[in-house]
């Protein structure tokens, strides 16, 4: 039973401060996502937990102790990394045995651990083999059973999935989560593929610039994010320019061009400050231009297989839609756009400067 | 186009004559029957071989020599990876003139650098005295061939595997010894043979830094064939040409078919 908090994590490169001082509580057995743009600090983050960057200031702490000052190997860490970092000159079976071998297990118990892990991991066959002569799936699984061999307190994830194509990712998504579930063990994985994180994590942490912008389960991220700067770096996102006005009873009337008014929840976080709107475009709902609430035309029509995307030109200005592909709109033709009120979130604008914090 | 292909096949032709000419004919040389260094040879013998070994003077040289070489290597191999492992994972901006440091004797004319060291040793007291100035010097001339090859090695191998030993619980010794030492290893060994070659046959840093008692071969060498201008001479350099042949021949087979190389 490990649990993982991060306390006020500073992290500062000659002038440059990397992490901003990042508080985060990471409950045993659950799955959180670093997630963010390259530089954002993400990567930093897992650095100064593994033990590889010292910690500038703040604590680590694994359950109640301190690790902050530990060396790597003192650690109890399992961490798979994004070029699987396998010992070339070692078997698969070997590079298993390592970490064993530096905790002084008995080789009976040795060769038992590796045995189930490879099972694990279903490599069985390929104990005897060199890390070279695996695929790089494979070679992905064989730096799981590693990393889970030695059961460790925290399992460690840097983009582990990044040089794999993008079926076999599909694949290993779901591979990781499964395994991560049945082995309960608490880990935290960075990645920059906001997709990869939605699926795989029981909380996603958006960071951005040294800080953690928001922390929430996948879905509250989704239909909720704190910032237009979260809404847009998760998923698609319109954001409308729209008239806001609060009322009493804690909800927002939205005005729209045309005269319509829509009553939406307010969030916790817009206090003060300017408001826009955050529309999902699968979200919005493509009618005929009398049934719309506003009207627009469509500018341009993308088929992807799955859905269509419509960059429609209306007066709060241009807006994605994805539509199944039962409908028929082509461009250039006059359409209306429909909102549920339910699925509208107001964010605070990019130019307010508070972005939400745990 | 044959033409281009005939010019390119004699011109590399002339590239290897030039190259192997004064070999075969030092070789050739020691074979002479004759009494005098002469080419092309009065007659084939070994007797100068026989003279040669029956000399403690070279047979006294070739032994220090490769002890010197021996010496000089197992200290350049130390200090060069350590720089090689500096310069590469943690130099960053420093990077640059650690390079330069340590291939400053490999860029600076071989004679500066030992009268540079010679000034430095008279002033500091020791001179040439107890071989500690000559050891240096060849300590100095072998450097940079260990560390541009371990250097090279460790290039273009992120330091990946390493934290990963760590976080599986090998300090950062047991993680060199263990994964990365292993992998480098190839490039150990053939720093290790330049070292070795180089130090046997620099002459500059050995003429000017040796003290008094026994000198290494170029110097004996060099001594002796101001007096003399027998054949011994070409049976000494034809032997150490072939004691270099069989180190580089053994390295090559013991590490070039290395799969990580």
């Amino acid at each position: 039973m490990t649990e993982v908090s991060l306390r006020s994590l500073v992290k500062r490169y000659g002038k440059t401060e990397a992490l901003k001082g990042i508080s985060l509580h990471v409950r045993h057995g659950e799955f959180v996502s670093l997630l963010g743009p390259s530089g954002c600090g993400k990567s930093t983050t897992l650095k100064c937990i593994a033990g590889f960057e010292e910690v500038s200031g703040g604590q680590i702490l694994f359950d109640e102790r301190d690790i902050s000052r530990k060396l790597p190997e003192d650690r109890d860490i399992g961490m798979v990394f994004q070029s699987y970092a396998l010992f070339p000159h070692m078997t698969v079976a070997q590079n298993l045995a390592f970490g064993l071998e530096m905790r002084r297990v008995p080789k009976v118990e040795i060769a038992e651990r590796i045995a189930r892990a490879m099972d694990m991991v279903q490599l069985s066959a390929h104990a005897e083999r060199y890390p070279k002569a695996l695929s790089g799936g494979q070679q992905q699984r064989v730096a799981l059973a590693r990393a889970l061999v030695i059961e460790p307190a925290i399992l460690l994830l840097d983009e582990p999935l990044a040089n794999l194509d993008a079926k076999l990712r599909d694949e290993m998504r779901g591979f990781i989560r499964d395994l991560q579930k049945r082995v309960g063990i608490t880990t935290l994985y960075v990645t920059h593929d906001q997709g990869e994180a939605m699926t795989m994590s029981d909380r996603v942490v958006v960071m951005f610039d040294g800080q953690i912008a928001q922390a929430a389960s996948p879905e509250e991220i989704y239909d909720h994010p704190t910032s237009e700067r979260v809404a847009r770096f998760v998923g698609n996102a319109n954001i409308l320019d729209l008239a806001v006005s609060p009322r009493g009873d804690g909800q927002l009337d939205l005005v729209l061009p045309g005269g319509h008014l829509l009553r939406v929840e307010r969030p916790a976080c817009g206090a003060g400050g300017g408001m826009r709107v955050m529309a999902r475009p699968e979200q919005i709902a493509l009618t005929e231009p009398a049934a719309g609430q506003i009207g627009g035309r469509v500018a341009k029509r993308y088929f992807s297989g799955r859905h269509v995307e419509y960059h429609v030109e209306t007066d709060v200005g241009p807006v994605v839609v994805v539509a199944p592909t039962t409908h028929a709109v082509r461009e250039g033709e006059a359409v209306g756009l429909r909102f549920d009120p339910q699925r509208l979130w107001p964010v605070p604008s990019a130019e307010a400067p508070a972005e939400g914090r745990e | 186009m044959r033409i281009d292909a005939l010019l390119l096949s004699l011109f590399r032709s002339l590239v290897y004559a030039f190259l192997l000419a004064p070999i075969v004919i030092v070789v050739l040389a020691s074979l002479n029957a004759g009494n005098f260094l002469t080419f092309p040879p009065q007659g084939l013998s070994l007797r100068w071989f026989w003279t040669f070994l029956d000399n403690d003077v070279f047979i006294d040289a070739i032994v220090y020599s490769a002890t010197l070489a021996a010496g000089a290597t197992a200290v350049s191999l130390v200090v060069g990876t350590m720089a090689a492992l500096y310069f590469v994972r943690h130099a960053r901006q420093k990077a640059e003139l650690v390079r330069l440091g340590v291939l400053l004797p490999l860029i600076l004319p071989e004679i500066l650098t030992a009268i540079a060291l010679l000034f430095f040793f008279y002033e500091i007291g020791i001179g040439t005295e107890h071989q500690i100035a000559l050891f240096t010097g060849h300590v100095l001339m072998t450097l940079p061939f260990v560390f541009l090859n371990v250097s090279t090695s460790l290039q273009g191998r992120d330091n990946a595997m390493e934290l990963a030993a760590r976080t599986l619980g090998a300090s950062r010794y047991t993680a060199f010894r263990r994964i990365t030492l292993p992998l480098i290893a190839p490039g150990v060994a053939a720093g290790g043979v330049f070292a070795f070659i180089i130090s046997f046959d620099t002459f500059g840093i050995s003429f000017i830094l040796k003290g008094a008692g026994s000198a290494p071969l170029p110097i004996q060498l060099y001594d002796y064939l101001r007096f003399n201008f027998t054949p011994e001479a070409a049976a000494v350099s034809t032997v150490s040409i072939i004691l270099t042949l069989v180190l580089v021949t053994l390295a090559d087979l013991l590490f070039a078919r290395n799969p990580d190389a």
